[in-house]
């Protein structure tokens, strides 16, 4: 079994939430949180290493109602691995051809929504809340103060800024 | 002494424990004088949210201690120094924050999202962002406007999704040479704070920027929560709960997008764009 073609749905170290019609995943080994919509949710589900991409695509176009291609599994597939989601790390099938141009492509010759993961790195630290305060210069060179008006000077106000 | 060494826990004679949303926390000094100006400084990070309580231990703990010159000030968590500042002021003001993010980030049954938020018409608006992005200008004219004061700083979320009230003072930003920052009552601003649990209405993802056109984009829930999720305290030491907390939090939540311009002028827009909203969402449930 060529397992390219059986992809495997990653479990581990992930925190998953239903929404209507969206599945949200929190990744807590790069604190990577994602937003599957409904056909990516769909073929992600479906990604139990018994069930072949062709195989998927006759489940989705069963589900959904309409006529759905191996390409728009693919296109899935190439998402979900770009973020981890996947077991193994899979290539897209896409010879010759960019994603923009797959979209496009699969776009026009289905009605199913095309699958689209939005993905997000939140800060590993809770303290990256906390208002860039500081007592010393140092305290600014924190990733958790990244995002304060100075990263360098703790003012005599208290804060990362000038 | 090394900036870096640890005392060991010997050297704190003077210790009490509190529990605060359900957080067991050790204060611990090396003076009576001293935890009890820790302890005061505790009562005002957390709102008085907090009870002394005897015998038992605490999960987190903060130490503090002074040189032997009595000059610098040393605050330890959990055993290991963190940081050292010569002003009182400044040190009590950094122990402030940082303490009631341990409070949010390890309490069980609450989940805190780094947020300005205000009451309108029975629904809350929040405003997840980071700090310096015009979070409190914001809620403060929303106020002015006459919106229900809830907290400059976080959304407090219960297990149905409800917005609870954390009102300390809004602390206003300003330059003056150097920035600084004042406490302001929001009753000084004609407003009311909001002192009833209630559901979000409206997620604002903006921050300010000068020059931009508010021109938002609606997000589903997915994509919200999403957006959210950095500005979640808890988002690791409790992912589970704050991602269901979250989902049914804008279960009925509009979620808007976009920079914005200066406050004052955005603030009477959005008003008025909620309301609309609020009454067309009634005609159509009828």
């Amino acid at each position: 079994m060529n397992n390219s073609h059986f992809p495997i749905a990653r479990k581990n170290g992930l925190v998953v939430q239903e929404v209507p019609d969206e599945v949200l995943v929190y990744d807590l080994e790069t604190n990577k949180a994602h937003c599957l919509n409904q056909s990516a949710a769909m073929i992600w589900r479906s990604c139990d290493g018994k069930t072949s991409v062709s195989e998927i695509a006759t489940l989705v176009e069963e589900q959904a109602g309409n006529k759905v291609t191996e390409d728009f599994v693919w296109l899935a597939i190439d998402q979900l691995s770009e973020n981890n989601l996947l077991e193994k790390q899979l290539t897209p099938n896409f010879p010759g051809q960019s994603r923009r141009e797959v979209i496009k492509k699969i776009g026009l010759a289905t009605m199913v929504a095309i699958p689209v993961i939005a993905s997000l790195v939140a800060p590993q630290s809770a303290l990256a809340a906390n208002s860039c305060r500081c007592n010393q210069n140092s305290d600014c060179g924190l990733p958790a103060n990244a995002q304060c008006p100075s990263t360098t000077v703790c003012n005599s106000a208290g804060f990362c800024a000038p | 002494m090394s900036q870096n060494s640890v005392i060991s826990d010997h050297a704190f004679d003077f210790k009490l424990v509190f529990e605060s949303y359900g957080v067991r926390v050790k204060l611990e000094a090396s003076s009576k004088e001293l935890l009890e100006k820790a302890s005061e400084a505790a009562e005002s990070a957390l709102l008085g949210r907090l009870e002394i309580i005897e015998n038992v231990n605490a999960e987190h703990s903060f130490g503090f201690s002074l040189d032997d010159d009595g000059e610098t000030l040393f605050l330890h968590e959990n055993g290991e120094r963190i940081t050292s500042d010569t002003s009182v002021k400044r040190f009590f003001r950094f122990f402030d924050g940082l303490l009631r993010i341990k409070v949010a980030e390890f309490t069980r049954d609450r989940v805190f999202i780094h947020a300005g938020v205000v009451g309108w018409k029975g629904r809350a608006i929040v405003i997840p962002a980071n700090s310096f992005r015009g979070k409190t200008s914001l809620v403060a004219e929303l106020v002015r406007n006459g919106a229900e004061y809830y907290s400059d700083e976080y959304a407090v979320l219960d297990e149905n999704g409800l917005v609870h009230s954390f009102p300390r003072f809004l602390a206003i930003r300003y330059f003056d040479g150097e920035l600084r920052e004042k406490l302001v009552n929001p009753s000084s601003l004609g407003g009311r704070v909001g002192r009833v649990e209630i559901p979000i209405g409206l997620v604002l993802l903006t921050e300010y920027e000068a020059d931009a056109v508010w021109n938002p984009q609606t997000l589903t829930a997915g994509q919200g929560i999403i957006e959210m999720i950095p500005h979640t305290i808890p988002r690791r030491a409790n992912t589970k709960f704050a991602l269901n907390v979250l989902n049914t939090s804008v279960s009925d939540a509009i979620i808007l997008k976009s920079p914005r311009g200066e406050a004052s002028d955005f603030a009477v827009e959005i008003l008025s764009y909620f309301d609309n909203y609020i009454s067309l969402a009634r005609t159509f449930r009828g």
